[in-house]
């Protein structure tokens, strides 16, 4: 059947709709840069959700957690073949996504018969050698996308937009870790505050405004229902990884207000 | 479940070819003339393990030599695998470099991709097995590598510095008190056995008189071995020396190496 060329269409529309609604409330990764390096935040339930792929180079993901922990584990697999063929400072991101990440999530995508990868990534890179690469994020088709001082993978593109919108604000790369912490988790709360709030027939101009205290209360939320994770690449750590998971007391600055 | 085996994975990749015989059974090769097997070339180099108060010190002199010539006088045969661990080479460096390559990213993709770092066993084990892979490049002599492993364990039953030493075909041996392979190391192991029985124990001994004595012992086989290069002060050509410890691992610094051998006396 798919020998006709509008059924294959069909077949990726039908695709994209079903990717929607797998991924339809997960919760945002949002990334900033700050005065030491990168910072990644999120909340989950329970699994993690961002990890160290190579010593300055950083995954997160939102989705299945089978799916994220497949491109986790064939972005890991890339970087230390990469390493050991050529040597740890020819792994950048760059090359990771636009000849690893990206073509592997396409080729599932595409293949009609298969299942297509239920995630939506970011990858971020501490002082990459074009600093517009910094962050890259990897849509569920395949598509990928480089930003410099922040980015954002989210259920939805509405949401996105407000997150980095949020983001737009209050740009600051001298910004210290607390402080870094503090603006991640507030635009991380408007992206999941504005979750399901539909635009109305008038269009984009119908959706509610996220109010602050929506956005504590989707702090709350997701403090009760498990935890914030976040971790930084911080250029600062004597070691050859720069990857750190923040801990609780790292992260009870920015959290207080809402316990 | 896919495979957390970084070998593995460059093997299923073609990416890390087995070594090949490049001779039929029973044809004859040349061998080296350092300490080993029959038809196993060691080569020519002195590396030295010690454990002491608070960890140990691995020690290695810096010359690279191919039958009677010196090819090299600053070589290094000290190579941190990981933030607690290190690997001491004798053998041929071509083979020796890419095995600590090899381990180093092999526990690195462990620990990523399983969230968990490898078990001591599980390390060991990685290192025999390369040195297994190796076994054809060895018995053509061409290509032994002698490594040993210097590990501290930060808890679990085997907390503390640790010391394991490898033959050629990889089976892997746990000594207590000290180790010492490559062509000089016939020369200082009694020596060194001497002084840990009946003069004090290495392991009562503090850092300054530890590091002294693997000094002691790098020049001692040195002047016997013509492999084994010496301190040379003309062009200040120190030994590798590194500490493994709790704190982790660390280079005895070139300023260091410089006042234990002027106690000492030596290249002055």
């Amino acid at each position: 059947m798919l020998d006709e060329p509008y059924r294959w269409v069909e077949a990726i529309h039908n695709r994209r709709e079903y990717l929607e609604d797998q991924l339809e409330g997960a919760s945002p990764v949002v990334g900033v840069s700050y005065v030491d390096g990168v910072l990644l935040l999120t909340s989950t339930p329970g699994p993690r959700k961002v990890f160290e792929v190579y010593n300055q180079v950083a995954f997160a993901g939102i989705g299945h957690p089978a799916d994220i922990e497949k491109l986790r584990k064939a972005i890991i697999d890339i970087a230390h073949v990469e390493a050991f063929n050529l040597s740890a400072g020819d792994v950048s991101l760059q090359r990771l996504v636009a000849f690893g990440l990206g073509p592997l999530v396409k080729a599932a995508f595409d293949e009609i018969f298969r299942s297509p990868f239920i995630s939506r990534v970011m990858v971020t890179e501490l002082d990459p050698a074009n600093p517009l690469e910094t962050f890259y994020t990897v849509d569920a088709d395949g598509s990928f996308s480089s930003s410099a001082d922040a980015a954002v993978v989210s259920d939805t593109t509405d949401g996105a937009a407000a997150i980095l919108e949020h983001l737009r604000g209050g740009d600051d790369r001298e910004a210290s870790l607390e402080a870094a912490l503090v603006r991640a988790l507030d635009a991380w709360a408007v992206g999941r505050a504005r979750a399901g709030r539909e635009p109305d027939e008038e269009g984009e101009e119908g959706v509610e405004p996220v109010t602050e205290q929506d956005r504590e209360a989707a702090v709350r939320a997701a403090l009760d229902a498990g935890r914030i994770e976040a971790a930084v690449l911080d250029r600062t750590l004597p070691t050859k990884t720069k990857f750190r998971l923040l801990a609780e007391a790292d992260l009870e600055g920015a959290l207080a207000p809402f316990r | 479940m896919e495979s957390a085996d970084f070998l593995s994975i460059l093997k299923e990749r073609g990416q890390l070819p087995a070594p090949q015989a490049f001779f039929p059974p029973g044809a004859t090769v040349s061998t080296g003339n350092g300490v080993g097997p029959a038809g196993v070339h060691t080569e020519g180099t002195t590396i030295l393990a010690l454990r002491y108060r608070d960890g140990v010190l691995v020690a290695g002199d810096r010359r690279a030599t191919a039958g009677n010539v010196v090819v090299y006088d600053r070589a290094a045969k000290v190579l941190t695998v990981d933030d607690r661990s290190v690997l001491a080479l004798s053998g041929s460096p071509a083979n020796a470099y890419e095995i600590a390559r090899l381990l180093e990213i092999s526990f690195q993709h462990y620990r990523r991709t399983q969230l968990q770092e490898l078990s001591l066993d599980g390390r060991l084990r990685t290192l025999s097995r390369l040195l297994k892979d190796n076994l054809p490049m060895a018995m053509q002599g061409i290509g032994a590598v002698v490594p040993i492993y210097i590990t501290h364990e930060g808890s679990g039953p085997q907390a503390g510095g640790r010391i394991y030493f490898y033959d050629v075909l990889g089976a892997n041996f746990e000594t207590v008190d000290f180790c010492t392979t490559g062509s000089g190391s016939p020369i200082i192991r009694g020596a060194l056995y001497f002084l840990n029985r009946w003069e004090r124990p290495f392991a009562e001994r503090d850092e300054a008189e530890a590091l002294r004595l693997v000094l002691q012992m790098l020049e001692t086989a040195a002047e016997f071995d013509t492999a084994t290069g010496g301190f040379k002060s003309t062009a200040a050509i120190y030994p590798q020396v590194m500490r493994v410890t709790g704190d982790g691992i660390t280079d005895v610094s070139d300023a260091d190496l410089a006042t234990h051998y002027a106690s000492l006396q030596v290249g002055s």
